[in-house]
């Protein structure tokens, strides 16, 4: 019995080891770093006494390490993506070389969290969407717009759909044009060919208008305006996409003038007997309210939406007249006020919409639509201009007298319109947008081409022609209760009073 | 119907800024409460389907502030008549035909309860009655501390640099809640003590076309009655 059993635990054991002996092998790590290992075995255990000077140990990179996808929706994944990202990118070492350049994409944690303390909070894969791929390289810039929208007219004076983000947001002040998308961004070269590194996340002072100045000076290579101009009034509505806003101290002259024109009519008007009350200026408000509150709010207000409709949008009584008059003012009038009915639509639909493709291309000067809407309408409005002079100067009916206070109207709608094709042309000049993108400035675009030959700098003369529109237009606004422009507001009032009162008469009152 | 109006005399009661500020008001507080409603039972499917019809959350939230602000102007616009009708007109403030509560109120909420129980005459009411001082109180004080609290949600980044965070989280129950109060008083109470009066079923004419009949004058307001005509009493 003890001789078995002695036997059969010597020949379990043999088994047993042989068994351990086949199965075993060496370690993974141990098998790529053995050469590394044997390095560092030597001068770690002489250094021992002195300071430790741990090592980085390089570890293998496993597929999984770069192809996952943390849940950057919660706290642990966005830490975890950015650890990732940092553990190459907080390196000095972290360079790309092309065409024997360096480029240092370094990006130290604790500088970015100064530079973008809203943003410390989120992963960068969230904004670089397409590095985290292979290879690892971003073709296009960090997607802002995947959460923020564009700007309207109001913050940046216009659009500016072409030019990215970066290229006001970010500090670094080189910039450059794309020929063939006509994008404005960042440039990666300096002028002395040098490369520029754009890892640094640190914000320009939107609020300093100084930072716009790295295009909006003379001799930028993007063509932009040669100085930062203001941006629209609220008064441009009537024939553009306007913000809410006064803009230059000079709309709100002009605007003061108008209020003060208004005003000093409706003085007048109030001068006279209201319901048979003479004195009290309260009375005359109150029974005139009063009894305008009484037509709102009975069925006469049908009769006077019908006169709204057919004698003022549609000018009835004109063509009954005259119908080489109506087409004359239709040209004008009609242009107008589509021009404002499109500018309204526009500011208030990107106002509660600015995402909409709709809205992004209504906003976008150079879209085929929205430009070819405002190339016609303008030359509608220029059309009817030179048919309105013609009549005055050359045809010269019997009827038509012409006043000093005419011309003045003609000529400054005139201008305006003039001015604005010179200045569209002139953006599209300077700005060499492709001219595949600029199809439906049927207008702008062969006058461009003209002012091309012209050889001068447009984004230098541009400011100028800015300021001389503007200008007009703030002039055309003061004008209106005055002048010819008046019989915007008495020839709808004349109209509807008629109508209330029952009666044909010539006069108001 | 229109032939008894028309021989009637009929007086002006509210003018025209106050009936329009009350259309404002009407106007602006429906639409508040549809888009407020909508916006807070969001996980509700007929809430989904209702916000997408108005263009998505983010529009309904657009609509809910432009109201909100086009509803305030209205209160301003208010305020600035009540110091137009104190400095230009020369009214007073806080006389008898005023919004301000009184001592009267209180009695005559008492004399009102007695009549209601058969005991005495009924109160005699000057141009507002305690009923409607409170509807007019509610909207005025309602609109301030949901206009607050709703800045509050508007603006956190700026409000939480001031106060403590947690007071966001308070607003917006404040809001929530008072919102409610305010729908659930104006679709019981003020309807049920102005349009569903047995007199004026089913709807309040004066407040719209801002007369008032001679009789329901001298019935409901004789005080007033009483100071705008006092030779004829």
């Amino acid at each position: 019995m003890n001789s078995k059993t002695i036997v059969a635990i010597v020949v379990g054991v043999i088994f047993f080891a042989t068994l351990a002996a086949i199965t075993m092998t060496p370690d993974r790590d141990e098998l790529i770093n053995t050469s590394a290992v044997a390095a560092e075995v030597a001068p770690v255990e002489q250094q021992t006494e002195q300071e430790p000077i741990v090592e980085p140990v390089i570890e293998p990179l496993i597929c999984l390490d770069c192809h996952r996808s943390p849940n950057i929706e919660t706290n642990e994944g966005i830490i975890s993506s950015q650890t990732f990202c940092y553990d190459c990118h907080k390196e000095k070492t972290c360079v790309r070389k092309s065409d024997d350049k360096e480029l240092v994409l370094q990006v130290v944690p604790e500088d970015f969290i100064k530079q973008q303390p809203l943003h410390q909070y989120i992963a960068c894969i969230d904004c670089h969407k397409d590095v985290a791929q292979s290879p690892h390289k971003s073709l296009a810039n960090a997607q802002c717009r995947d959460c923020h929208s564009v700007h309207g007219e109001n913050t940046a004076h216009d659009p500016h759909l072409r030019v990215a983000c970066q290229a006001c947001h970010f500090e670094s002040k080189p910039v450059e044009l794309n020929s063939e998308t006509g994008a404005v961004s960042l440039a990666s070269i300096d002028g002395k060919g040098n490369a520029i590194s754009l890892t640094s996340h640190a914000m320009a002072d939107m609020t300093d208008e100084t930072s716009c100045e790295k295009c909006h000076v003379s001799g930028n290579p993007v063509g932009a305006p040669a100085s930062v101009l203001p941006s629209k009034s609220f008064m441009c509505i009537l024939c553009h996409n306007a913000p809410l806003a006064m803009g230059h101290p000079i709309f709100g002259v002009a605007f003061l003038i108008f209020l003060l024109g208004i005003f000093a009519t409706l003085y007048f008007w109030y001068q006279g007997k209201v319901c048979g009350e003479e004195e009290s200026i309260h009375r005359k408000i109150g029974l005139s309210s009063e009894s305008l509150w009484e037509i709102i709010f009975s069925r006469q207000i049908f009769g006077l939406l019908k006169i709204f409709i057919l004698d003022i949008v549609f000018q009835r009584r004109l063509l009954q007249e005259s119908v080489q008059r109506w087409s004359m003012h239709a040209l004008i009038f009609t242009s107008i006020l589509l021009r404002l009915v499109l500018g309204l639509f526009t500011s208030v639909g990107f106002f509660f919409n600015p995402e909409s493709d709709m809205m992004l291309a209504l906003i976008d000067k150079n879209h085929a639509f929205t430009a070819f809407a405002n190339d016609l309408l303008g030359l509608f409005i220029l059309l009817g201009i030179l048919w309105a002079v013609a009549q005055r100067y050359i045809i010269k009916p019997a009827h038509v007298k012409t006043e000093i206070r005419d011309n003045l109207a003609l000529i400054i709608i005139g201008l305006l319109v003039v001015i604005g094709f010179v200045l569209e042309a002139a953006r599209i000049a300077s700005t060499g947008i492709p001219a595949d993108m600029t199809g439906g400035a049927f207008v702008g675009a062969p006058l461009a081409a003209v002012l091309g030959v012209l050889g001068l700098d447009w984004s230098a003369v541009y400011p100028y022609l800015w300021y001389a529109h503007g200008f007009l237009a703030a002039l055309l606004i003061a004008y209106l209760p005055f002048g010819k422009m008046r019989h915007v507001f008495t020839t709808p009032m004349t109209y509807f009073v008629e109508k209330v009162a029952g009666v044909k008469r010539g006069e108001r009152v | 119907m229109e032939t008894t109006q028309r021989s009637t005399k009929t007086y002006q009661r509210f003018s025209v800024l106050h009936r329009l500020l009350h259309i404002i008001i009407i106007v602006n507080f429906t639409l508040l409460a549809i888009t407020g409603f909508l916006l807070r039972f969001s996980n509700w499917d007929w809430a989904g389907f209702l916000v997408s019809l108005m263009g998505g959350a983010a529009a309904a939230g657009t609509l809910h502030r432009f109201s909100a602000v086009f509803l305030y102007v209205g209160i301003l616009i208010h305020v600035c008549w009540l110091f137009y009708y104190k400095f230009a007109l020369k009214g007073q403030w806080f006389g008898p035909a005023s919004l301000v509560p009184k001592t009267k109120d209180f009695s005559d909420l008492y004399q009102n309860l007695r009549y209601v129980f058969g005991k005495g005459k009924p109160p005699m009411f000057d141009r507002f009655s305690y009923l409607q001082k409170v509807d007019y109180w509610a909207v005025m004080f309602g609109m301030q501390s949901m206009g607050i609290t709703g800045l509050f949600m508007w603006f956190p980044e700026y409000f939480s640099t001031i106060f403590p965070g947690y007071w966001i989280n308070v607003a917006n129950h404040f809001h929530f809640h008072e919102a409610v109060l305010a729908v659930l008083y104006i679709g019981i109470v003020h309807m049920s003590d102005t349009h569903f009066l047995p007199e004026v079923f089913p709807i309040e004419k004066s407040i719209f076309n801002g007369k008032i009949s001679e009789e329901r004058f001298k019935q409901e307001h004789p005080e007033e009655w009483k100071r705008v005509n006092p030779v004829q009493e």
